[in-house]
């Protein structure tokens, strides 16, 4: 029982780091949130379900996130970069407009019923790991999470970008009065954030499905993962997903009726006990 | 003081409050807006038809509850999505106070107010302290565990879950009977005194020291402690102000409509009220109440073809990229351009 | 008047203060801290002020164990402290920001506080559109109003030229003679306090080093071996 419910919360949580640092991201270097987060998690979905239809799933997983890089890059610079004067509220309130429209957009074209996507042939069917029989394309998500992870680490931690981030995020004025060049280095972060919704986009087909709801339902999470683990904490927002996706399909299981309230409550109570998030992100101003 | 007062600049002590206007001014504006409140309450009906009243008295609720969230927005930077939960959870203890606990719809109104205030003040006292996005989130996430309550099996002898409520009463209240409210010529008269009420109020705020503190705080907290200031007070205090107007609009709602359901406090109605607020400009009273207003209207002309979120997202971008305002403040803004513009010529 | 006791402060790993103890004297003495970058400086002063919870010791403010009183109390009490980064309100006018901190700490003579920074002409303009130097001083003058009795200033002279902090300083001390005011200044420009300060303290490295009256500090071996010790 155990380790399936661990499996199912790391294959979960999977999805959930992938998009929830391309947020944290975001929001550390700009202080703005991303509201069509899940709008563009919700593009790469039905974006990679089209492909899958022509060329197969493992071209979709690679042309989808690219054409969202393309996509995030007109977010940089169409939105938030002619919008950086104004306020934050008033930035992330455009991004949730622009995020209904592009929801609303791809219900126009595709309709109102869910999709399905087929896991490729060579991700299909359960394999058995330490006397736990599961499906191979849950583990395959779990590594492509733990993969991402992995790589999002060394790059913030082992290159100049990265580091430039991670000042930023810390201290923004500062980072500024050192000559950080945030225009250049936001574009590399919205471009990056919106590949990682679209290669989440193509995962989740097979996992979850390609439903009218995705985008809101991707963004709640999300939002919620990014409060709890801190404001500027790429990795407080990781365990807050990892906590998350735990608590996600602990609550399925115990607490049906419940389940879809458990967030929220572990949004607060964790922000009861600390009122700035779990990670220790930015420096108190 | 001393001698020396004549050569040093003056500073007043009130510096802080509007200039005040030459008394003749303010009386001149006084009796406008008291000749534009009857006229307003009185002529729609006359002139209008049952029809468009409805959705006037609809579109002015919602403005109403725009109106409160515009309030917390300015002056205090916080954003509330679930305001929703008030405005409709009013509604529900109105109508479960009177059948279950057999309280005549005064006591019942009086209750239900009081929940509001204990609940705003534990919530606020909550969640006050994080950082605005958590604010926020929190908020979405009370709201969404309230509409999640009334939907559970446990409490269907009370709320009936999805079904919802039938509300009415008996008798009289405040001298008025079930009928005047659920009429939509005779409510408007109501709901158009309620909006005036809430507009003053609101604008009261603003005016005020209070409002000056809210809108300290919101610029720099920190210097506002280092200053002697207690900084969460004066915000858990306008969370209540702003939730009570909710509750009472909510109140109004349910006695118009008879009927409260978990539509009634979903996150839906807290996003209209959002976008209401930000059609309308969020800086003045009118703005909220005037977005309340074409909310209801642009829904009716475009919802029938199915493209309200789509309208919904395009408003949002529009009233803040273009007219960040919103139509208020755009007008606002033409009229004083007039003023400077007429000025100019005359030089 | 202010006794800090064994105070420690440390950011997760990092001891940033390490068993400081210090005496500041009454009214109308300009009591300099310097040292080296990382010395612990402002972080003294963010303990004192309230805006820093120490892991260690206390703080005596007026003979009263003031270590976990809140920044505001400490405030409303006469400590009031002035930043190194411009911590303003930029969209309220110089007369509205002084006004309301006036309202506050009930005082009617904010006509003294804005003739001594000499904010005079620009009262009326938004704070946020005023030179740099100008934004300082109404820093300064929002921590002067109320009648405070002790000053904690962090960099005064952050930003302004050497001959501007020098004359800030000289400022300084004029006004809190005349006022009785007690005053701690963390300085970067060591000519400033050498000059202008009656008692310097230098820390270093999170240590209390030493303490005297400049040209002792001045002569100070330790000292010496300090700054040059980190001189890159």
């Amino acid at each position: 029982m155990i380790p399936l419910l661990i499996a199912n919360s790391l294959a979960l949580a999977s999805l959930l780091v992938m998009m929830s640092s391309g947020l944290a991201l975001i929001y550390g270097l700009r202080d703005v949130i991303n509201f069509g987060h899940g709008a563009l998690y919700m593009l790469g979905a039905y974006i990679g379900y089209s492909i899958a239809n022509v060329a197969g799933f493992w071209v979709a997983l690679v042309v989808s996130p690219a054409l969202l890089a393309l996509v995030g890059a007109a977010l940089e610079y169409l939105a938030l970069r002619p919008l950086q004067r104004r306020s934050h509220i008033e930035v992330a309130l455009v991004t949730l407009g622009l995020g209904i429209i592009l929801g609303q957009a791809l219900i126009f074209i595709y309709g109102g019923e869910a999709r399905t996507v087929e896991a490729p042939p060579s991700l299909a069917g359960s394999v058995t790991v330490f006397r736990l029989t599961y499906p191979v394309y849950r583990l395959f998500l779990i590594g492509v999470g733990l993969g991402s992870c992995g790589l999002l680490a060394l790059w913030l931690n082992f290159t100049t970008s990265g580091l430039h981030i991670r000042a930023v995020s810390q201290d923004p004025s500062v980072a500024r009065m050192m000559g950080i060049n945030s225009d250049r280095l936001s574009f590399l972060v919205t471009s990056l954030s919106a590949a990682f919704a679209g290669v989440a986009g193509v995962l989740a087909g097979p996992y979850l499905s390609v439903d009218p709801g995705m985008d809101v339902t991707m963004i709640v999470s999300c939002l919620i993962i990014v409060v709890i683990g801190g404001a500027g904490s790429i990795a407080g927002a990781i365990v807050a997903a990892l906590l998350y996706g735990f608590v996600q399909v602990a609550g399925s299981v115990f607490l049906p009726d419940l389940a879809a309230l458990a967030p929220y409550a572990l949004l607060m109570v964790v922000l009861l006990v600390a009122p700035r998030g779990i990670g220790r992100g930015r420096a108190p101003a | 003081m001393n001698g020396e007062a004549a050569a040093r600049v003056p500073v007043q002590r009130d510096a802080l409050r509007a200039p005040t206007a030459r008394a003749g001014w303010r009386i001149g504006a006084g009796a406008a807006a008291l000749l534009a409140f009857g006229v307003g309450a009185v002529a729609p009906q006359y002139v209008a038809s049952d029809f468009i009243l409805k959705l006037a008295d609809g579109g002015l609720l919602l403005g109403i509850l725009a109106l409160a969230i515009a309030c917390l927005m300015s002056q205090t930077g916080l954003v509330t999505i679930g305001a929703a939960s008030v405005y409709g959870g009013v509604g529900y203890f109105f109508a479960i106070g009177m059948t279950e606990w057999d309280l005549s719809p005064l006591a019942a109104i009086a209750v239900s107010m009081v929940v509001v205030i204990l609940y705003a003040a534990a919530l606020g006292a909550l969640i006050i302290r994080t950082t605005p996005l958590a604010f926020m989130m929190l908020t979405l996430a009370a709201g969404e565990m309230i509409s999640h309550a009334v939907l559970l099996e446990g409490l269907r002898d009370y709320t009936s879950g999805a079904d919802g409520l039938v509300v009415s009463f008996q008798g009289t209240l405040f001298g008025l009977e079930s009928g005047d409210f659920t009429n939509a010529a005779r409510f408007w008269a109501i709901v158009w005194t309620a909006a005036w009420v809430a507009g003053l109020a609101a604008w009261g705020v603003r005016r005020s020291r209070f409002g000056a503190v809210l809108r300290a705080t919101r610029q720099n907290e920190e210097r506002m402690r280092f200053s002697g200031f207690d900084t969460y007070a004066p915000r858990l205090a306008a969370f209540v102000f702003v939730n009570v107007i909710a509750g009472a609009c909510g109140l109004l709602h349910v006695l118009n409509s008879g009927f409260v359901s978990p539509e009634s406090l979903g996150l839906g109605v807290s996003t209209n009220a959002l976008v209401a607020a930000l059609i309308g400009g969020t800086a003045t009273s009118a703005g909220p109440l005037v977005g309340g207003l074409i909310f209801a209207f642009a829904q009716d002309e475009f919802g029938a073809r199915g493209f309200t979120q789509l309208l919904t997202g395009i408003a949002i971008v529009l009233f803040i990229v273009v007219f960040p305002g919103g139509v208020v403040g755009a007008l606002d803004a033409f009229v004083r351009g007039m003023f400077r513009k007429r000025q100019r010529e005359s030089d | 008047m202010l006794e800090i006791e064994k105070l420690s402060v440390s950011y997760g790993t990092v001891q940033a203060l390490q068993e400081v103890d210090l005496k500041i004297a009454g009214a109308g003495v300009l009591h300099g801290v310097i040292g080296p970058n990382g010395a612990g400086k402002s972080t003294l002063l963010d303990a004192v002020s309230g805006r820093r919870r120490p892991t260690a010791g206390a703080i005596r403010y007026l003979g009263e164990n003031i270590t976990r009183r809140s920044v505001a109390w400490r405030r409303r009490r006469g400590m009031a402290r002035s930043f190194q980064r411009t911590n303003i309100f930029q969209d309220l006018t110089v007369r509205e920001q002084l006004a309301l901190v006036a309202w506050r700490l009930r005082d009617d003579r904010v006509e003294d506080v804005i003739e001594v920074m000499d904010l005079g002409d620009y009262l009326d303009e938004k704070a946020g559109r005023i030179a740099y130097g100008v934004q300082r001083r109404v820093d300064v003058a929002l921590a002067l109003i109320g009648r405070p009795q002790l000053l904690l200033m962090d960099e005064p002279g952050a930003g302004l030229s050497a001959e501007e902090t020098l004359r800030l300083f000289e400022h300084v001390r004029e006004l809190i003679r005349e006022r009785g005011i007690a005053a701690v200044v963390v300085e970067h420009d060591v000519d400033a306090v050498f000059a202008c300060c009656g008692v310097v303290t230098v820390l270093d490295l999170g240590r209390h080093l030493a303490t005297g009256a400049p040209a002792e500090i001045r002569a100070d071996k330790r000292v010496i071996t300090a700054y040059l010790g980190s001189a890159a």
